[in-house]
């Protein structure tokens, strides 16, 4: 395998901020991709060179194939990094890159394609000896979920999930009868826009389940490490907005055990680069089941690195270039708790996307804090991609450490103006006492959204300032005024 | 603490009182804090600039500080956006030594209509006033009762007001009846304090000397406390004359704000007294620091000083009031009237003989709102000579023919019974007894029939003769809490809900404002606060929640497509902002407001109009309950939107790929009957 000289990131944001930067350690050059909205975007200005490659929607741009692969060309660069969503996860796009001569930072396009497919991905895991959630395959019709419904007598609520598919979108959660067929209209459309296949599975729903994975490097030669687990449970919508490492419900023989697991199934697909294991556990019964594998760099890879002091991208750019992992698993010490919180642009109490100009971007760094930024004071949000704008992340000898550092940085050390953001309902969440106990289900949220919503801060030093400041402007714009 | 302490806010009444009685001489009460401005500065002294007389009220030695009713309070929410609760809280920390004093209207109380009994229980139990003075426009004693048992069951001083005016109908048996009626209401004169409010600055000398005269004879341990006004010019040898016939507390305020219809300055009135060899208890160092200190702000207040300026001795016949003298000619002014203002004061002196009360709020409002339209209509109708006319009309029906409107002649009278046709409303309420019982008695029956017509008999039957005490039915507190809530879309706190119970339309605004601008009324000095920053380089520093703060303006830009950039360093960081002038061009993004109108649930783009089993839905065609009609995209979810009921589509507000704003109008829909 060749050595990468120049890595194109086919992505935006914070996928693309965090992969610049393990490559300008690595003094590999990198080329940004952009869409019209994007040309003054963060991405673009930390990046050696950037490349138009087509408008707005991401059909034409972000998923745009060719164009992604032209660029790299045009810009002379020899690999290609996915990043996290748009095509990380479409093995198409992965064969495209290698039989263009390309190098793919990423898993092989068979273990993307066999993992994409979550039926087969299901069966394998069965294979290997992975428990699984009861579920039927391939829908096209609701009479097929009606009669598996009764064969293996699963009660609502179900959940239908795109077959391609992950990351939350094309989920949807039925609760009834009557909501079904609905549902699964909604969810394949859903599914064939986000992955281009309206396939659908469906599933037994375990209510307070809890969502752990485990994250999985591994090399040409073999090397299967695991570098712990993490438990992103906290979601709305399907999707995580807090993580954290280790995971704060399971023991320490569960989480060998589930370590284990993990290893077994990557193991018996001949997994390469770094991949996550995710599972449902059970909490009552202290079970879990494999939900899915995600052949790519998740989001939240950062707090094990934050746990193991490793850096995974590293890790992916090393194996891509044919290299060993230079660790073994007895060399893997999680030495402290991490804490990673989503800040999208979204309004805190309906989850509407909020969308427009940064007027204002301030982030205090004191300790124990790291952040990974996908805008800039002054830059657009535009409506048209995931509203996920910057990830914090917090450490500590103890979660409760972690906590404290996550809280300092959200409350007064942070400030975003001009678009709403999660922040508020993220340290509502860190502040509450059920959270500060372990105990939470993926259904927190939405059972405490109110009493979370309550606990917001309501007027800050800095939003008082801005109206004092707001009030001399005008006046001083436009002198006194009638009501005076 | 302090060395002049008289009396403290932690004395009983009965204490208070006793305090009083054993006095040797006289004790002031510093109106600088309420009617001072009031009277001269319409109400637009700022907590901020009042707030540095503190430290030297708290030495001064007063009986009492006024700082709060009035028309302070209605002010407070329209203009200076400070709300009278946050006032007195101020206060109250900032001078724990010192009696804090309010002025209400009986039934009234801050607002300008009679309160039912319920809503008087529940707003007069919520706010942290030592003094109490209540005055009635009617001097019917009768609609103090609930205001007076609150008060006095809270352990809060009480202080009945009697409003004084000189007229051959106000003698001091008229007076001495009203007296009796409080001292039997109060059950004794060991906890209150009579106030004679001569609103208006018109008692003479002699006529003030005489009334407390007959007072003290009949009530020698009646502790009275004159208030007056300083309009006719003879403010000082009024209430010398009062103290000497035994008045104990005098209103008084700083020389520095004294202009022309406030109360007495009390540096020159301490002396004045003292050299008639009545002593003063008062701290004349801290009383000239504080007169010193106005000086470094009142010149911000220039424009809002009346127009008319000087001493008014012709104030004894149109009598109105030293509080509503700037916001009456505020009024003429912004109304383009200012040119009759001399006959709209000779028609109130005429008017206020044909029916008596006392023009003081409510009652100055609806004179003068009646008395100015009257003058108005004429003017608009024949000019000059209208106005002329009438007053000639009206001197003849007063004075030559002694109010006998038989009197007149047939035209004249037929003239007479249009003159209130377009009265105010509570003119009519006034007359029809809803405030109250009228002083004196009832108008004529002209009066009726010029102001009811047809119906006017009617209306003389339907004429209440209890107090609105007992004829207003109880509101629905809750009620007008939940209506609150709906409009401001948060729990209201105590006190913004009583100032909406006052003043529904200006508190909801000041709520708003106070949700936009923060505590701006609060911490910006006032030449800021009116004319903002003028220069590059002008700042502004204050502290504000225990931290500093610094605004510097940069530029002003010029104004482009109705907006102006204004850019300002906030604490050293620069920031830019848009300013939108009057002329700015509103994008009218139309919003979904009918039940048959179908908005967007949340920002996002339109992605398809229609749904996938019936494809795109076009205007006419018709739709089902429940019938995805459109879906939204953001941020790569979808989002459903459904009919709420069937119908036809009458408009589709939007096209494909649309970006649309929650709530924004996606639909009109026409509904199946």
């Amino acid at each position: 395998m060749k050595k990468i000289k120049k890595v194109l990131i086919a992505n935006r944001g914070v996928p693309a901020f965090r992969v610049i930067h393990t490559c300008r350690d690595n003094k590999i050059e990198t080329t940004a991709v952009y869409s019209t909205p994007d040309r003054l975007a963060t991405h673009v200005f930390l990046a050696d060179n950037a490349i138009h490659i087509g408008e707005a929607p991401p059909i034409e741009s972000y998923l745009n194939k060719e164009r992604i692969i032209n660029a790299a060309f045009k810009s002379k660069s020899d690999a290609i990094h996915p990043g996290w969503g748009f095509l990380a996860e479409n093995h198409e796009f992965a064969q495209m890159v290698i039989d263009a001569g390309l190098t793919w930072i990423g898993p092989a396009p068979e273990t993307i394609r066999l993992m994409g497919d979550k039926i087969q991905a299901k069966n394998i895991a069965v294979k290997a000896g992975v428990p699984v959630i009861p579920g039927i395959n391939g829908i096209k019709h609701e009479n097929e979920i009606l009669d598996w419904m009764k064969k293996e007598k699963v009660k609502y609520p179900i959940i239908l999930k795109a077959s391609k598919g992950g990351g939350g979108k094309g989920m949807v959660k039925v609760n009834s009868s009557k909501e079904l067929s609905g549902a699964i209209s909604q969810a394949a459309s859903e599914a064939k826009k986000a992955f281009g296949d309206d396939e659908l599975l469906a599933e037994k729903y375990i209510e307070y389940g809890r969502h752990i994975e485990v994250q999985i490097v591994a090399d040409k030669f073999e090397n299967y490490i695991h570098l712990f687990e993490r438990e992103c449970t906290l979601q709305r919508r399907n999707q995580k907005i807090i993580e954290e490492a280790p995971s704060p419900s399971i023991s320490k023989d569960l989480r060998k055990e589930i370590c284990e697991k993990a290893l077994d199934l990557m193991r018996a697909i001949k997994y390469e680069s770094a991949g996550t294991v995710e599972f449902l556990f059970d909490p009552s019964e202290k079970k879990f089941y494999f939900l899915e594998v995600n052949t790519r760099l998740q989001v939240e890879h950062g707090i094990t690195e934050l746990i193991t002091g490793l850096d995974i991208v590293r890790i992916m750019l090393d194996v891509a270039q044919g290299k060993k992992i230079g660790i073994t698993q007895p060399e893997v010490i999680p030495n402290r708790w991490a804490l990673e919180a989503r800040i999208n642009a979204e309004d805190p109490k309906t989850f509407n996307p909020s969308f427009g100009r940064i007027s204002r971007l301030q982030i205090i760094q004191a300790h124990s804090v790291r952040i990974s930024q996908g805008v800039y004071e002054g830059a657009e949000v535009p409506p048209y991609y995931d509203s996920l704008i910057m990830l914090v992340m917090t450490s500590g000898p103890t979660r409760q450490d972690a906590i404290a550092a996550m809280d300092r940085t959200l409350s007064r050390n942070l400030r975003i103006e001009g678009i709403k953001t999660l922040t508020p309902l993220l340290l509502s969440l860190i502040r509450h006492k059920s959270f500060q106990a372990g105990d939470f289900s993926t259904r927190f949220i939405e059972q405490h959204i109110d009493e979370l919503v309550s606990g917001f801060d309501e007027i800050s030093v800095d939003d008082e300032l801005l109206k004092i400041s707001q009030y001399v402007a005008e006046i001083s714009a436009l002198g006194p005024q009638e009501w005076m | 603490m302090s060395g002049f302490d008289f009396v403290t806010p932690q004395m009983t009444p009965k204490e208070i009182i006793k305090k009083v009685r054993e006095l040797n001489g006289v004790i002031f009460t510093s109106t600088g804090m309420r009617d001072a401005g009031q009277s001269d500065f319409k109400n637009r002294l700022r907590l901020y600039d009042l707030l540095t007389l503190t430290r030297y009220y708290r030495h001064m030695g007063l009986f009492s500080a006024e700082c709060h009713g009035g028309a302070r309070w209605h002010v407070g929410v329209m203009n200076r956006k400070e709300s009278p609760f946050e006032e007195i809280e101020t206060l109250r920390k900032k001078m724990p030594n010192v009696l804090l004093q309010t002025l209400v209207r009986e039934t009234n109380l801050w607002g300008y209509r009679p309160y039912p009994k319920n809503i008087i229980e529940y707003a007069v139990q919520k706010v942290d006033i030592d003094i109490w003075r209540c005055f009635s426009f009617l001097n019917d004693i009768r609609n103090m009762k609930t205001l007076a048992e609150v008060v006095m069951k809270r352990g809060r001083l009480f202080e009945p007001a009697i409003s004084f005016t000189q007229a051959e109908w106000t003698t001091n048996n008229y007076y001495l009846k009203l007296v009796k009626e409080i001292v039997d209401l109060c059950a004794g004169t060991n906890e209150i304090i009579l106030c004679i409010k001569d609103m208006a600055g018109v008692g003479s000398p002699k006529r003030i000397y005489s009334l407390i005269d007959a007072i003290k004879q009949k009530y020698p341990d009646l502790v009275i406390q004159y208030h007056r006004h300083a309009t006719d010019g003879l403010a000082l040898p009024a209430i010398l004359s009062a103290a000497k016939a035994g008045v104990k507390i005098l209103d008084a305020q700083e020389d520095s704000l004294t202009r022309f219809y406030g109360q007495a300055p009390y540096l020159a009135l301490q002396a004045y007294l003292e050299e008639s060899d009545i002593p003063v208890h008062f701290n004349r160092d801290a009383g000239e620091k504080a007169a010193e200190k106005v000086r470094s702000w009142i010149g911000d207040y220039k424009w809002a000083e009346s127009p008319f300026k000087g001493f008014d001795h012709t104030v004894i016949n149109h009598r109105m009031p030293g509080g509503a003298f700037p916001s009456s000619f505020e009024q003429a002014e912004k109304g383009g009237f200012l040119q009759h203002m001399p006959a709209i004061l000779k028609v109130m002196s005429l008017y206020n003989k044909i029916i008596k009360y006392f023009d003081v709020t409510p009652g100055s409002q609806i004179t003068w709102v009646t008395c100015s339209g009257i003058v108005n209509s004429y003017a608009k109708e024949m000019g000059n000579t209208g106005v002329q006319h009438i007053i000639t009309l009206l001197t003849k029906l007063v004075i030559e023919k002694k109010l006998k409107f038989e009197a007149m002649d047939k035209q004249e009278q037929e003239e007479l019974l249009t003159l209130f046709n377009n009265a105010p409303g509570d003119f009519k309420n006034l007359i029809m007894g809803h405030y109250g019982r009228l002083p004196m008695s009832w108008p004529d029956d002209w009066v009726y029939q010029s102001a009811f017509k047809d119906e006017w008999k009617i209306k003389i039957k339907k004429r209440k003769e209890i107090s609105p005490l007992e004829s207003i039915p109880a509101d629905n507190i809750n009620k007008l809490k939940n209506k609150l809530m709906g409009i401001i879309n948060r729990e209201p706190t105590e006190a913004e809900f009583i100032l909406y119970l006052m003043h529904p339309n200006d508190a909801v605004n000041m709520i708003e404002f106070r949700e936009k601008y923060g505590e701006t009324p609060l911490v910006l000095p006032t030449s800021v606060w009116r004319n903002g920053l003028k220069n590059p380089g002008d700042k502004v520093e204050f502290e504000h929640w225990g931290m500093p703060y610094c605004i510097e303006l940069l530029s002003i830009g010029e104004e482009s497509d109705g907006i102006i950039h204004v850019v300002m360093r906030i604490n050293n960081k620069t920031r830019v902002f848009a300013v939108e002038t009057p002329r700015a061009k509103k994008i009218e993004t139309r919003m979904a407001r009918k039940s048959n109108e179908i908005g967007s649930p949340i920002d996002g783009t339109v992605w398809r109009i229609g749904n996938p089993s019936r494809g795109t839905l076009h205007e006419g065609d018709i739709i089902h309950k429940g019938e995805e009609i459109c879906n939204l995209e953001a941020m790569k979810m979808e989002n459903a939107v459904t009919a709420a009921f069937n119908g036809k589509i009458k408009e589709i507000c939007i096209n494909l790929n649309d970006t649309v704003k929650e709530n924004q109008l996606l639909f009109v829909i026409e509904k199946e009957n």
